[in-house]
């Protein structure tokens, strides 16, 4: 097999990019996951983005961390 | 059971009674296309204006008559290949229409940075219905890669509802990029006798790996 050959990270990133899990399987589920964390925790300044306001969640939780 | 197969499962309920209800009332699923595609545009023209609030709302609308289109004419017995055409057809009109509402907001704003975004998404979201139906042509089934259209829906009323519209067009950019590229590679492994890149590339590694550890042998005599 593969995983034989190949690092573990390398076998994550090569089945993320060759895509064939099923919907409402685990990894689609991590991967909505990995989608949503960028989409809400990435701060819109960093992305530029023209039309977001406020701050995203990792700038919210840096501004009242102690 | 898993967190996306249970947010699946209770969308099911109201779209279920609405199935229903159509059903009952005989309307021809091609009609729920058209109307799908209506309410589509109106979702880009909000979109177009920066409401994303009603733009995400309007694009739910639109897309539960997307949804159940093909379900209603399964119970109409009314499926047809032309119903099928149709389908697919506007289901591409209703996708351009949403990027097309976001370019000309990014134009509006003046930031080509994101107009270039959002067209380059546009490009390669067609690409990965293109490539999937011209392999389909040749191969069996060509569905791999993650990135089809209900996701992308998802990432539109996501990016609407949450004011994070232009996260949204990167994560659609970058994984229609490999959605397609999956699809070509499929395509590509499916007509040339089902070669597996995995089992190719673990081949050839273990032919170097031999290779390595029989040189210091031969040195050694």
């Amino acid at each position: 097999m593969i995983k034989r050959v190949l690092t573990l990270p390398a076998l994550v990133l090569w089945r993320t990019f060759f895509w064939t899990y099923e919907r409402a399987t685990w990894q689609y589920d991590l991967l909505v996951i990995v989608i949503l964390a960028f989409i809400w925790l990435t701060p819109p300044a960093w992305l530029h983005d023209p039309m977001a306001r406020g701050v995203g969640l990792i700038q919210w939780i840096a501004r009242w961390a102690p | 059971m898993t967190f996306t197969g249970t947010v699946g499962k209770i969308c099911m309920f109201p779209l279920s009674a609405i199935i229903r209800a159509c059903v009952a009332l005989r309307i021809h699923p091609n009609i729920l296309t058209a109307t799908g595609v209506l309410i589509n545009v109106a979702a880009a023209w909000a979109l177009g204006l920066g409401a994303f609030v009603w733009g995400g709302v309007i694009i739910i609308v639109a897309n539960i008559f997307d949804f159940i289109d093909g379900k209603v004419a399964r119970e109409l017995h009314e499926e047809t290949r032309f119903g099928g055409f149709f389908d697919s057809v506007m289901d591409r009109f209703s996708d351009i229409s949403l990027f097309v509402g976001l370019i000309y907001l990014y134009a509006e704003k003046g930031r080509t940075d994101y107009v270039i975004v959002s067209a380059l998404a546009m490009m390669f979201s067609i690409m990965t219905s293109y490539t999937r139906a011209r392999a389909e042509s040749l191969i069996p089934k060509c569905k791999v890669g993650f990135l089809e259209r209900p996701e992308r829906i998802v990432l539109f009323i996501i990016g609407a509802f949450t004011n994070r519209m232009a996260a949204a067009m990167w994560v659609i950019l970058v994984l229609s990029i490999f959605t397609v590229a999956d699809r070509i590679y499929y395509t590509w492994r499916e007509l040339n006798g089902g070669i597996d890149i995995e089992e190719e590339l673990e081949r050839r590694l273990t032919e170097i790996r031999e290779m390595r550890l029989s040189t210091p042998r031969r040195m050694a005599r």
